[in-house]
């Protein structure tokens, strides 16, 4: 390695990286129910960069008002959570900690399913989702903050409002009407792509963006953050400042996905350790390759759900599933990780 | 003055005892402190508090002057850099990553590291004699390299004010003269220094400052043979000491060979334990014109003196004093380092073995 390149990745990598996604999210446009060849989609995607080909108005439909803001949601969230999984796994230098710790998708499942009962359209369930996620970070801070605490006091407050969530989720269950509202709430909390649309993702997707992005260019300094404490806090930047703008990103993404497509299990876990294994602990490598990895997995993921039967499996079923086995054969072949 | 510390007072919160009580020190530019004291005095109390981590309950502690709460978090990790204990370092970086994290304070907060913050890992690397350890992981190194590469990490800022907590504990003899002699080297350049030690003779072969600290809050902060003495070990530890010279070729080397337990009233009292013995103190002094000074010096410790003689040679350009006393050993050890603080002045005293210690047959 050259000394240039600390924590760098390799051309190879990069390159690898960067085609994943795309490649991944054209093939899952052919496959379906209605399967188009990829020459087909190649020249509907060209047709709508401005090369005049004539197009079949149906695969049309099929394709940009179906498929393509599914694939799109699902490159998002599948990035979203893994950069947020890999940023709390920093965060606490914990290698369990997932996009949850704090409680925030526990919160979003109750405001996704108090929006049900209530009888609220889509667009309430996701937006009581976001409001319950921020309120869940809300009192996980206010309850683990104090001088002289450490990151572990959070974690614990965290893992306490969240099953505190989880019972009010169960409790909401309990009072629904057994006929139409537990369905679509089980159904709801198990996670879905299916709601899927333009306006979805458009009360969704920003947030995610922005998380990402910030996260991103702060990628080299997230590093700091599993050093001890007293030697973070001697690097000159802002260790506080830091962890907050680290923990609003994350949870901000974790909000967003969870009420856009329910409780996605796994990803947040799965994608950042399969990164760390190949790509080291150096988070100037290990945030491009989350987001890479995770939006390529959860369109793989979620194309396998929406095909293998005629009724689209819940995705939680699917992450772990799929991530469980692959996730021990890596752990094994690599000797283990640490953090 | 580089750093200086006044009034520094510091109690944990929730808790009676006042740790820290009035500290006070200074210090200049290439100098090296060492801070002594039993285990729980405080030290690393005392960094953390010296850097600002930890607030003063009272005092103020300056950089150049400048109060350190007050200088903006970046401009101050340039100037100071923190090396933690090598023990509760995260392990999950390469050696150069580590390294490179120095640079934190060096450029702004979303710029990446660029060619010239490597070529400073290259060159600290190069600096510490550590370029074999290049892309080993921390946690594949031993104790030894992973405090080299700590220190590298603080190098990397730049700094001029550099803060080790126990660089040297948990390290093998060679590992410990390792890292000695880079806290000595980077002295030299003028870098001030500061550290945290459990070795008193590691204070007294390097430092030019001492700061003793004893569990009752207190302190001794002077100039290190004045501080470091058997007595006041003897006081600040509860353990009876020796401070004896090893004579090499090259050099003579002070150190310190703990003796025994003092008795409980002992370490309260300081010196009420301190044993009489009959010492010899043989003085060279290289000028004439300090026979005087010795002579008054000497004048004062005529109680315990029960016999003397000098003897100029001439032809040597010396004036041979011999001096025999019958004096507590912390008087004796006093006078000594009184003596030797002369300059052209060689001193060195004998102790007379008692009964029970004489060699058998």
């Amino acid at each position: 390695m050259k000394r240039a390149e600390i924590g760098r990745l390799s051309a190879r990598a990069r390159l690898f990286l960067l085609i994943l996604p795309p490649l991944t999210a054209l093939a899952a446009l052919c496959v379906g129910r209605i399967p188009l060849a990829p020459v087909e989609v190649l020249r509907s995607v060209a047709a709508h960069l401005g090369a005049g080909y004539e197009l079949n108005a149906n695969t049309e439909q099929v394709l940009w008002s179906m498929r393509f803001p599914r694939i799109l949601l699902a490159l998002l969230t599948g990035a979203g959570l893994a950069v947020s999984g890999c940023a709390f796994q920093s965060l606490f230098s914990n290698p369990l900690a997932t996009p949850d710790t704090l409680g925030v998708a526990s919160g979003s499942c109750f405001g996704a399913a108090l929006a049900i009962l209530i009888g609220w359209g889509i667009l309430g369930v996701q937006a009581l989702a976001l409001v319950f996620g921020v309120v869940a970070l809300g009192l996980s801070w206010l309850a683990g903050r104090g001088r002289g605490r450490g990151m572990n006091t959070i974690i614990l407050a965290g893992i306490m409002i969240g099953s505190l969530f989880t019972a009010l989720v169960s409790l909401v269950k309990f009072v629904a009407d057994t006929e139409s509202q537990l369905p679509a709430i089980t159904y709801w909390l198990m996670g879905s792509l299916n709601s899927a649309s333009y306006t979805t993702l458009a009360m969704g997707a920003p947030l995610i963006l922005i998380g990402l992005v910030i996260v991103y260019l702060l990628r080299w300094r997230l590093n700091i953050l599993p050093l001890p404490e007293d030697e973070a806090r001697t690097s000159g930047v802002s260790l506080r400042g830091l962890r907050i703008v680290t923990i609003l990103c994350a949870t901000a993404m974790t909000a967003a996905c969870v009420s856009m497509c329910g409780q996605v299990g796994w990803v947040g876990l799965l994608v950042p350790h399969i990164c760390r294994m190949r790509f080291g602990s150096n988070h100037l490598s290990l945030v491009p390759a989350s987001v890479s990895l995770g939006a390529a997995f959860m369109v793989v993921v979620d194309t396998l759900a929406r095909t293998l039967t005629a009724a689209s499996i819940p995705i939680s079923v699917l992450t772990a599933i799929i991530g469980a086995p692959f996730f021990i054969l890596l752990l094994r072949r690599s000797g283990g990780w640490e953090l | 003055m580089m750093l200086s510390v006044e009034n520094g007072c510091y109690k944990y919160p929730k808790s009676e005892r006042q740790i820290l009580k009035d500290i006070c020190f200074e210090l200049d530019e290439g100098q090296l402190l060492a801070i002594l004291g039993p285990n729980g005095a405080g030290k690393t109390t005392l960094l953390r508090c010296v850097m600002g981590l930890l607030k003063w309950e009272k005092g103020v502690s300056r950089l150049e002057g400048r109060d350190i709460r007050r200088i903006p978090n970046r401009e101050l990790w340039q100037t100071v850099a923190y090396v933690p204990q090598a023990k509760a370092a995260a392990a999950i970086y390469t050696t150069e990553e580590m390294i490179l994290l120095g640079r934190s304070s060096r450029f702004g907060l979303l710029a990446q590291p660029k060619e010239e913050d490597m070529d400073v890992v290259r060159q600290v690397m190069e600096r510490l004699h550590i370029q074999h350890l290049a892309g080993r992981k921390c946690s594949e190194i031993s104790g030894g390299e992973l405090q080299m590469v700590l220190i590298a990490k603080a190098l990397a800022a730049e700094p001029r004010v550099l803060v080790l907590d126990e660089p040297e504990s948990n390290l093998d003899f060679r590992n410990q003269l390792l890292i000695l002699d880079a806290i000595s080297s980077l002295t030299a350049e003028g870098m001030t220094c500061v550290f945290n030690t459990h070795y008193p003779a590691h204070a007294l072969q390097r430092a030019d400052r001492a700061l003793l600290l004893s569990r009752d809050g207190g302190f001794r902060f002077g100039p290190t043979a004045e501080v470091v003495t058997e007595a006041h070990i003897e006081q600040a530890f509860g353990v009876k000491a020796v401070i004896g010279e090893i004579e090499t070729p090259d050099r003579v080397l002070r150190d310190v060979i703990p003796l025994s337990l003092s008795s409980e009233a002992a370490a309260v009292t300081g010196l009420a334990a301190d044993r009489r013995s009959i010492a010899a103190i043989a003085v060279i002094a290289h000028d004439f014109a300090r026979a005087e000074e010795i002579n008054s010096l000497l004048h004062e410790y005529g109680e315990h003196v029960i016999g003397r003689m000098g003897l100029p040679y001439r032809p040597g350009g010396v004036h041979v004093i011999t001096v025999t006393l019958d004096a507590p050993a912390s008087r004796v050890q006093e006078l000594v380092t009184r003596l030797d603080r002369l300059p052209g002045v060689s001193v060195k005293a004998t102790y007379a073995k008692d009964k029970e210690e004489a060699p058998i047959g």
